[in-house]
């Protein structure tokens, strides 16, 4: 096909990139007269058809190719930017293209009649653009760019709806976390310009790249680049501790929450990990496996205690982030982006799903007399009646999350526990526990998916239930991306052995090379336990949420503490930001008494040191002439006084000065 | 008379023009700056247009363009020999983007003016008197000429703030104009020093033209300021140091660096909003040039032992900047607090001595220069209609002027260093030079780089949390009704006018930094090197 | 016997009442007395000391040429008092002091 139209990939893909940002140019300029969003919606649509055909079907399996252009010279080194495609990069490419579409359809109903729209539309398709220029990135600096440009496009649209005042407060975290991870990344890309002296991938990374003419990459400065690297993909893909701003970010429009917080850039952090891998040692490696673990436990744990339907779907986007952090860690990082893929599309799904209950609840809240929040689980039930479409889809989708056989998560999921079992079978010790973690978070997710299930779709309605005539399956435009995204959350998509991952295309387009021996026995057990203990636990989830055989008090300390997240945020709120904040108003303190104070201290002692010198000049220095002065003036008043005009007085002095000189001349 | 003396004299034939004409034509001032700025300003870009990129400036004449030297003061002073000052301007990759900048900076600030009431006589006269001393101080060569314009600046600021300023604007004017003075007055003992220290090769003479300061071998044996064996000492500090610290101390007031920052959120809240503007716009940027000019080349040797201290003063203005911003609740002093911290990175890029961390600072100076005028206007926007600027007294302006938000949620993401906007090529330049310093031998530590790093998570913190709590919400003003009228009419043609050209450039930077650095690059080089040889 | 010295006696005796009446006299013609005393005890010694120079009687001569002097003096004087009192109505020295400025 590209023969046909004689169009190189690296235009193409070029092309994929620019087409978003021309109708995000057209909606910025066009402002509120443009709601209909056909442009941004031809442009992605013509992105994906264009990254499918000319890019993805021209790179995937065959030799990589790049362009580079040089952009600006600072001193004499020439940073460029480029085009970097390979088979990493046009198949992220390819998902974002593939997910947005979707999205972007599904938005046309979800939001209509939205006072913003046009806003929604503009920033859509940045988020694209800049998603899209973020995967086929030959350059850091560029990579950084666009890194940083996704994250406000998810700023803009977290903060969709301006006026709700949670809305502004959880895209002002959200950037500020992900601000600290971009930190990390600048101070990566520094490491890595001090090392190489370049920020070009293929000049670091390409075959006869810097990085394999005899660079250590155990190095102090090595490992400061690992760890700056990960910080940055730590809090763009919500890894332990920087998390806390995904659930909130959950205030923007479902289909947002979608496209950019479950499928597309919070799984950038992956996809930056696994583009660099090589720069990475042992010790990064291994941090990065127990952030993963600690991140895919305690997101599981927290999302068993949520009632919000986007907040569980929220953590469990966080918990299966860990799994491919894990991947990444212990070498598998072809397991990352086979998982990275499969959860875009179930994961998507999920949150559509989920977007079309919201949706209805909404619409039924219009006519309800009570106020209720319509995304909290214990409002709905029973919902299968009304949305049996809507419900089909969201099994499927949930399945596919738990891990169950014929869907696609059985085969990634597989791929990343099994790996890491031979992982820590090979390094021995105390990273055993890492895979028994992660069966133990899969048995979780199961649960909390089930439970979502299970209390959204069964039981009884638990509102009014005049309310139920208002409920209505979604509309068509709604519907058919669900169906798409339901497709390709099936194993076919990816591999046509539905019971072993190792037939997956995805895997063998990578063929990383893994450190550690394949043990063959493992890849009938972990699958099978997997299957059983997920089966058990929705058993158990049918049994507590459908028949109401609840055993635990939903008091307990346990629930309460998964629900509050640890105190994590208020531990954040109170702590970090009240420090920070209690911090500079000291400082302004500081400022303002002691520094300025001392600017004015000084001036103020001058001033009193001039009184000094003015009272010295009126008193000493003036006083001394006006005593000479005064001297002279009183002397002459006495003299004056024998100037009184009479004779006989002249006369008398004479007189006295001759005797006096008399008496003179004879005592001499 | 040569195009760089065209470009400085020109506001001066304004100010004369201006005081000529009868107050009957009082609507003409304004008229006449506007002209006057607008010729300077496509003067200047004309300069920019033909500028050789290959010239490397900084201490070699050959390496300036439109160099103007012209004998001015020459004085036999018989056993102290001849008095030599040149009337003697050139500009090179430094200071010629600098001059651009100015000459737009002094359009935005006329602009800004547009509707000034109290006696528009003075108050234009005035402010083009500053901006002749302006542009004399980016292109004076001879450290004397230099000095003149230095301290010719400040008399009309002192008016300006002065007389047009807010209630507090006596004692905000006097902290501004005094603080300068005590620099610049040591300055001049320094100045007067070098004087004595360095002869001309050519006439034997005395001299005060600043790129004979430049060359060890112009200095005279046993000279204060003597490049080789010198042991003069005051209070145990070597004599070329006490030069080195007095010239920093005179320029970081300007900068300002911490601690000698305190008069700037003063002269910044009680100065007019057009002086604010000249005043973050250019007048800091004096400072910042100065360093590179004077401290850093003609003490390249003190330099390169003492830039530890350089880059420490830089981080700590960098988050005590921050810092500060973060408590404020003026938004003007806010934004002032933050031009201490991104004026913080400037230090910090030229103290790392790298090629990558100068050219990172010259870049954050003109990017300051563009944002922070653009945040001070916006600002003024706002003041103008309410007459308040607390942070606090605002809630939800998004809804009510939704235009007058977008430009200021550009504005406040250009600064906190969004990329496709000029800040964020300036700070991350700066900390990529900052840690490539060690690696480099320069002798910044890597931690340096990172503690400047969480500035600009300061100052996306500061920045975003305006935002949210003024802009976004439910709108709730503190002037209620009467206030949300004022407020009705949005940004109105002529701030648009100013705004979007300076937000466009602030892009274009950002995007295609090369036609900035194309014009620097060889200049740093040839300082870095000028440096490296004392590493 | 009497000699020089009862001659200057006498002379100071008459000196200092004609300086007395000089100083202290509230009345014009009373000090012009006091002067003409005070002459007449210089020509007194004159006189007496004329004894001394017996070829050309110096003393003598003198003394008659003070005499004649004195006569002029007191003429001229009583001329001025007259014309001051004529001019300040009074002849008291104490109430006549032009001479002060």
């Amino acid at each position: 096909m590209g023969a046909l139209f004689n169009i190189s990939p690296i235009l193409a893909s070029a092309l994929v990139v620019v087409l978003p940002f021309i109708a995000f140019l057209y909606q910025a300029l066009r402002g509120k007269k443009s709601t209909s969003g056909n442009i941004s919606l031809i442009a992605i649509i013509l992105s994906a058809v264009i990254s499918a055909s000319f890019v993805f079907a021209e790179i995937w399996g065959h030799t990589p190719q790049s362009a580079t252009y040089n952009w600006f010279t600072i001193g004499t080194k020439t940073f460029t930017f480029g085009i970097l495609l390979n088979n990493l990069t046009v198949l992220m490419q390819l998902i974002v293209c593939v997910i947005a579409v979707p999205v972007h359809i599904y938005s046309r109903s979800y939001m209509k009649g939205d006072n913003g729209i046009h806003r929604y539309w503009m920033y859509l398709s940045l988020f694209c653009f800049a998603m899209l220029g973020l995967t086929i990135s030959k350059n850091l600096l560029m990579m950084y760019i666009f890194w940083e440009l996704v994250g406000f496009a998810s700023y803009l649209l977290i903060g969709f709806w301006f006026t709700k005042e949670a809305a502004v407060q959880a895209n002002k975290k959200a950037f500020i976390v992900n601000r600290i991870g971009d930190l990390g990344f600048l101070i990566g890309i520094a490491a890595v310009f001090s090392t190489f002296g370049s920020l070009d991938l293929v000049e670091i990374l390409g075959k006869d790249g810097l990085f394999y003419q005899g660079i250590d990459n155990n190095t102090g400065l090595m490992t400061i680049a690992g760890l700056g690297f990960f910080l940055g993909a730590m809090a763009k893909s919500a890894q332990f501790p920087l998390h806390i701003w995904l659930p909130d970010a959950m205030e923007g429009p479902t289909s947002v929450s979608s496209l950019i917080h479950a499928a597309t850039m919070v799984a950038a952090g992956v996809f930056l990990l696994s583009s660099l891998f090589p720069l990475f040692n042992d010790n990064v490696l291994v941090f990065i496996a127990i952030i993963g673990t600690i991140t895919a436990l305690s997101s599981a744990y927290f999302a068993l205690g949520q009632y919000d339907i986007k907040k569980i779907l929220a953590f469990s986007t966080v918990s299966q982030l860990g799994y491919m952090m894990v991947a990444v860690g212990i070498g598998a990082w072809d397991a990352a982006m086979f998982h990275l893929t499969t959860h875009a599309f179930f994961k998507c799904l999920l949150f559509l799903c989920a977007g079309a209950v919201i949706h209805e609840m909404a619409h039924a809240k219009a006519h309800s007399t009570t106020d209720y929040d319509p995304q909290d689980l214990r409002n709905m039930g029973g919902l299968r009646r009304q949305m049996p479409k809507t419900f089909i889809l969201m099994t499927v989708a949930s399945l596919a999350l738990a891990g169950f056989p014929l869907t696609s998560g059985f085969l990634s999921k597989d791929a990343i526990v099994i790996s890491s079992f031979e992982w820590a079978i090979d390094k021995g010790g105390l990273f055993i526990t890492i895979p028994i973690i992660l069966v133990l978070v899969s048995i979780a997710t199961a649960f909390y998916i089930g439970r979502l299930i299970f209390k959204a779709f069964f039981g009884e309605f638990r509102l009014d239930k005049s309310l139920l005539p208002h409920l209505h399956e979604a509309p068509k435009t709604m519907l058919y991306p669900m169906v798409f995204l339901g497709i390709c959350s099936l194993f076919f998509v990816f591999s046509w052995n539905p019971i072993s991952y190792h037939g997956a295309a995805i895997l063998d387009g990578f063929s990383v090379a893994y450190i550690f021996k394949e043990i063959h026995s493992l890849h009938i057990i972990v699958p099978i336990t997997l299957t059983i203990t997920a089966l058990c636990s929705w058993w158990v989830g049918y049994r507590w949420y459908v028949l109401d055989k609840y055993p635990l008090n939903p008091n307990s300390k346990w629930i309460t503490a998964a629900q509050h997240q640890l105190g994590m945020n208020d531990f954040v709120n109170n702590k970090i930001v009240k420090g920070t904040l209690t911090f500079s108003n000291w400082a302004y303190l500081f400022d303002k008494y002691i520094v300025d104070g001392l600017v004015n201290s000084i001036g103020h002692i001058v001033k009193i040191l001039s009184q000094v010198a003015s009272w010295f000049d009126k008193y000493i220095v003036d006083g001394l002439v006006n005593t000479i002065a005064g001297t002279a003036y009183y002397l002459g008043h006495l003299l004056r006084w024998v100037q009184n005009g009479r004779l006989q007085n002249y006369l008398g002095f004479a007189l006295t000065v001759v005797l006096i000189g008399i008496i003179y001349l004879i005592i001499r | 008379m040569g195009i760089l003396s065209l470009l400085i004299f020109l506001p001066l034939v304004a100010t004369v023009l201006i005081l000529a004409l009868p107050m009957t034509l009082r609507q003409s001032y304004k008229y006449i700056a506007l002209a006057i700025t607008l010729i300077q300003l496509i003067l200047s870009g004309w300069l920019y247009a033909n500028f050789d990129n290959t010239a490397a400036g900084i201490n070699a004449i050959e390496g300036f363009q439109y160099v103007e030297q012209i004998p001015w003061i020459r004085l036999n002073l018989g056993s102290l020999g001849q008095l030599e000052i040149d009337y003697f301007l050139g500009v090179d990759g430094i200071s010629l983007p600098l001059l651009v900048l100015s000459a737009f900076v002094m359009l935005m600030a006329i602009g800004a003016s547009w509707n000034t009431e109290k006696s528009p006589k003075g108050y234009f006269s005035l402010i083009m008197l500053l901006n002749m001393a302006v542009m004399g101080i980016f292109c004076a060569l001879d450290f004397f000429l230099f000095y003149i314009f230095y301290e010719v600046m400040l008399l009309p600021l002192y008016f300006l703030i002065g007389i047009w300023g807010g209630a507090n604007r006596e004692y905000a004017a006097i902290k501004f104009f005094i603080y300068t003075l005590f620099g610049s007055v040591f300055m001049l003992l320094v100045i007067v020093g070098l004087y004595f220290s360095v002869i001309n090769p050519i006439s034997g003479a005395h001299t005060f033209n600043m790129l004979y300061m430049m060359d060890p071998n112009n200095y005279v044996d046993g000279s204060f300021f003597a490049w080789f064996n010198n042991y003069n000492e005051i209070l145990h500090i070597p004599a070329r140091d006490i030069g080195f610290i007095v010239l920093f101390i005179a320029f970081a007031i300007k900068v300002p660096i911490v601690p000698f920052h305190t008069w700037l959120p003063d002269a910044h809240v009680e100065a007019p909003t057009p002086i604010s503007i000249i005043l973050a716009g250019i007048l800091l940027k004096i400072g910042g040039y100065g360093i590179v000019r004077v401290c850093v080349s003609i003490f390249p040797d003190v330099v390169a032992h003492s830039n530890w201290w350089l880059g420490l003063i830089g981080v700590i203005s960098i988050l005590y900047g921050a810092f500060n911003a973060l408590a404020q609740r003026d938004l003007k002093r806010m934004i002032a607090y933050s031009s201490v911290s991104h004026m913080g990175f400037v230090l910090l890029g030229i103290a790392s001595l790298t090629v990558e961390g100068i050219s990172g600072a010259m870049f954050q100076m003109i990017s300051h220069g563009f944002l922070s005028a653009a945040l001070f206007f916006l600002v003024g926007v706002l003041y103008d209609r309410v007459h308040d600027r607390n942070i606090y007294n605002f809630r939800g302006l998004a809804t009510l002027m939704p235009k007058y938000t977008g430009f200021i949620a550009i504005a406040f993401f250009a600064s906190l260093g969004l990329p496709g906007f000029s800040a964020f090529i300036g700070e991350a330049f700066v900390i990529i030079g900052t840690f490539n310093s060690e690696s480099i031998g320069t002798g910044l530590p890597r931690w340096m780089a990172i503690a400047g790093s969480i500035g600009i998570l300061l100052s996306a913190a500061y920045f975003l949390w305006t935002l949210q709590r003024m802009f976004f919400g439910q709108t709730r003003l503190k002037g209620g009704e009467q206030w949300a009228i004022a407020l009705e009419g949005d940004v109105n043609c002529r701030e648009r006018i100013i705004l979007f050209p300076t937000l466009a450039i602030a892009l274009i930077l950002g995007v295609m930094p090369s036609l900035f650095f194309d014009k620097l690059n060889s200049s740093v080089l040839n300082l870095v090197s000028m440096v490296s040889q004392y590493l | 016997m009497i000699t020089l010295t009862h001659f200057l006696v006498v002379s100071a005796c008459i000196f200092c009442i004609g300086l007395y009446a000089v100083l202290a006299k509230r009345n014009a013609i009373l000090i012009l007395v006091g002067i003409e005393l005070m002459i007449n005890a210089a020509i007194l010694n004159f006189v007496a000391f004329g004894r001394y120079d017996k070829i050309n009687y110096g003393g003598q001569v003198f003394a008659l040429f003070a005499i004649v002097l004195a006569a002029a003096a007191v003429a001229v004087g009583l001329a001025i008092i007259l014309s001051v009192y004529r001019h300040y109505k009074t002849i008291n020295p104490d109430n006549i002091t032009d001479l002060r400025d």
